[in-house]
């Protein structure tokens, strides 16, 4: 055991380098700065419906109008100019990024239920979130000012009716079935709020699997590349605990590296999403529903979770008995992040059980798919194949394992050798 | 009598269809210092690497201390150390921080482990620099880190795969005392060179190979006067011609 520990402390030690704890530093600084400007972006978004009025009309009809606007929200300035031409003129001297044109004999016209055009005039000085934000701006606007003139026509000409209910006459009354288990909310809350509450699952999983396969397969082939692997084997201690000191070492390295990571992430993410609701009309409708985990299901997600750790680092072992410097284990990483990849985009934007059934099978012996699907599966109580999946995990995993032990049970840890490797090689020199 | 460290009796290794080894059969005895000479090519890595318990072998038999190689390889590891051909240290490691973690490997307790660790200290001669990461040594640094490590635990038998490979005649040389000095307390080394006027002062038997088949075995000065040689290399070339 004191030989296995020290073994372990060797592998983290070599793992650490300067160079990790640079570039994880730098991921989560990086995702830290973009979550902080797109927030100043969004932010700047929300609060910008100042809107500048030119009121060619100066009628009581459209002074009217543009109290309205006043009163549903926007900051309304009304431009002294006026004519046209004058007025783009001055919203370009000023920075101004909307510019609302109401035009003579608006109001006369209004009053006989014939409307003329309103020109908006947006100002595109830059592109980037905010600057697409016009479009929504201008859409308010003259949804504002639609909303208005048809509620004023309808109460004139049918003034015992409410403009609403002639407008909307039927009012849907929702109710969302899960599981047979029945409550008042729609479709979209749910899925919504289960989506917001699960998207960082994936995510994580992803990265976990990503961050410690890359450093098992770095670590046997900087064995190799530095020349320290026959020294290693020769040494007192159970082939299996090299094995297994990596696996460790390197689980646990890729752990906190995926941690560090999702906090810049997680920031990043928040950021463009806000402050997602977790309690409120949503949560209760999830409690009525039991969209919720229990105990024993975040053990289940755990085990389900571990046990693809443990099939990606049984992987990477073995892929990395193939390389034989850092470049070629680079390369050998790829069908590693291939197999991630599949199931984490599917789970991300697309339902397992809508496809095919060739497909569904492929996607299924992919022992990562497993705890992608698991935590719906879970919610929605279809636990039979949340159990095959980790009982298949549990196989490959053995399987896995007893192939990697083998191989490094005999010289092949030492002689095999990929024949790209060797050809690289050979036009190198 | 002398005790025997290591048998190898009819030795055979292919790699593929190629044969490596054909049949190699030596003895190597308590505290002496008996080295593989041959031209590249000639299977003294290949050897080195079977009794270091790496390489698998197609036919014959290796006995260490009495010991089958096939049998008991992880018995055997207790008692050998290996020095590969090319070899290197944890770079991230320190100088110390390697000799440490390799002590632990071998040390039934903290009063051998501090003994090992100050032998090895005292083998490589830079103790200002064992605090430095490993990445920072000179090769002729890193080439005494591991034979320090390969001698400090004074295994019964220490397996040196081309010792001085790579390295300066001061730096050849003062490996060359290491080896000689350490042995004197009762370690058994098998080492390899194709530098035959080497092996000349250093080992006290050595073992002429070459295409994969020992041609000659004996001591230096004997086989010297039999071929009427003047050193080593006159005696290889005697015997392919
Ligand atoms: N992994 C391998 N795969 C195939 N053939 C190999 C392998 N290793 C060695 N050989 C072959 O076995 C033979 C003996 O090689 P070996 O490395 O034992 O020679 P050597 O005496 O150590 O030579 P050198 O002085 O160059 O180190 C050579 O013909 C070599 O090409
Ligand atoms: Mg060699």
């Amino acid at each position: 055991m004191n030989k296995f520990i020290n073994l372990l402390k060797k592998e983290i030690k070599e793992m650490i380098t300067l160079q990790i704890v640079i570039s994880l530093l730098f991921t989560t600084g990086l995702f830290y700065f973009i979550g902080v400007i797109a927030k100043s972006e969004i932010e700047k978004v929300a609060a910008e419906r100042d809107v500048y009025i030119v009121d060619l009309d100066g009628s009581q009809e459209s002074g009217l109008l543009t109290d309205n606007l006043s009163l549903a929200g926007f900051k309304v300035n009304l431009l002294e100019e006026r004519d046209k031409s004058s007025a783009i003129e001055y919203a370009n001297a000023n920075n101004i990024d909307l510019l609302i044109v109401i035009p003579e004999g608006f109001g006369e016209a209004a009053s006989q239920f014939q409307f003329k055009d309103i020109e908006t005039y947006t100002y595109i000085r830059s592109f980037s979130i905010s600057s697409s934000a016009g479009t929504a701006l201008v859409e308010g606007v003259i949804g504002e000012i639609n909303r208005y003139l048809s509620n004023n026509f309808l109460k004139e000409k049918f003034p015992d009716i409410e403009p609403e209910n002639l407008k909307n006459p039927i009012k849907s009354r929702d109710f969302v079935i899960v599981k047979g288990k029945m409550a008042a909310g729609s479709a979209a809350e749910v899925s919504s709020f289960v989506y917001s509450q699960s998207i960082f699952v994936p995510i994580i999983l992803m990265m976990i699997i990503l961050y410690s396969s890359q450093m098992v397969l770095s670590a046997i082939a900087l064995e190799k590349q530095d020349k320290t692997l026959e020294t290693l084997l020769t040494v007192p201690i159970s082939r299996n605990y090299i094995v297994i000191a990596k696996m460790v070492a390197s689980g646990l390295v890729g752990l906190i590296s995926a941690g560090v990571y999702m906090l810049g992430f997680r920031y990043y993410m928040g950021s463009l999403m806000g402050n997602i609701p977790s309690d409120g009309q949503a949560g209760e409708l999830i409690q009525q529903l039991g969209l919720q985990f229990k105990p024993n299901d975040f053990i289940l997600l755990g085990i389900s979770l571990f046990l693809a750790i443990l099939c990606a680092l049984g992987l990477a072992i073995i892929l990395g008995v193939l390389v034989e410097d850092l470049k070629s284990a680079q390369t050998m990483i790829l069908p590693l992040i291939f197999l991630v990849m599949i199931p984490y985009f599917i789970s991300m934007f697309s339902d397992i059980n809508s496809l095919s059934l060739p497909v569904r099978v492929l996607i299924m012996l992919i022992p990562f798919s497993h705890p992608f699907i698991a935590s719906q599966n879970i919610l929605l109580g279809n636990y039979d194949i949340v159990f095959y999946g980790i009982i298949y995990m549990l196989v490959v995993f053995v399987v896995l394992i007893v192939i990697a032990g083998r191989i490094f049970s005999t010289d092949r840890v030492l002689t095999v050798k990929l024949s790209f490797g060797r050809k690289r090689l050979a036009k190198d020199y | 009598m002398d005790e025997i460290i290591l048998r190898v009796e009819n030795l055979k290794k292919n790699y593929g269809k190629r044969e490596a080894l054909k049949g190699i059969s030596f003895e190597v005895k308590k505290g002496e210092i008996f080295a593989l000479i041959g031209p590249n090519g000639a299977g003294k890595t290949t050897t080195l690497r079977i009794v270091a318990t790496l390489l698998s072998f197609s036919g014959g038999r290796v006995e260490v201390m009495g010991l089958d190689l096939k049998k008991e390889p992880k018995r055997i590891r207790e008692e050998i150390t290996y020095l590969p051909e090319e070899a290197g240290a944890y770079k991230n490691l320190t100088g110390m921080d390697y000799l440490k973690f390799m002590a632990r490997f071998y040390a039934a307790d903290k009063h051998e482990f501090d003994e090992y660790v100050e032998r090895a200290v005292e083998i490589v001669g830079f103790k200002d620099r064992l605090k430095d990461k490993v990445g920072t040594y000179s090769k002729g640094m890193v080439r005494k880190l591991l034979l320090a490590r390969a001698l400090m635990t004074k295994p019964r038998l220490a397996i040196l795969d081309e010792p001085t490979s790579g390295l300066d005649v001061i730096n050849s040389l003062e490996i060359r005392e290491i080896i000689r000095s350490f042995v004197q307390e009762g370690t058994s080394v098998l080492l390899s060179s194709h530098n035959m006027l080497e092996i000349d002062f250093l080992s006290d038997r050595v073992a002429i190979i070459d295409k994969g088949e020992i041609l000659e075995i004996g001591e230096p000065e004997i086989l010297k006067q039999e071929y009427s040689a003047q050193n080593l290399e006159e005696v290889f070339r005697r015997l392919v011609q």
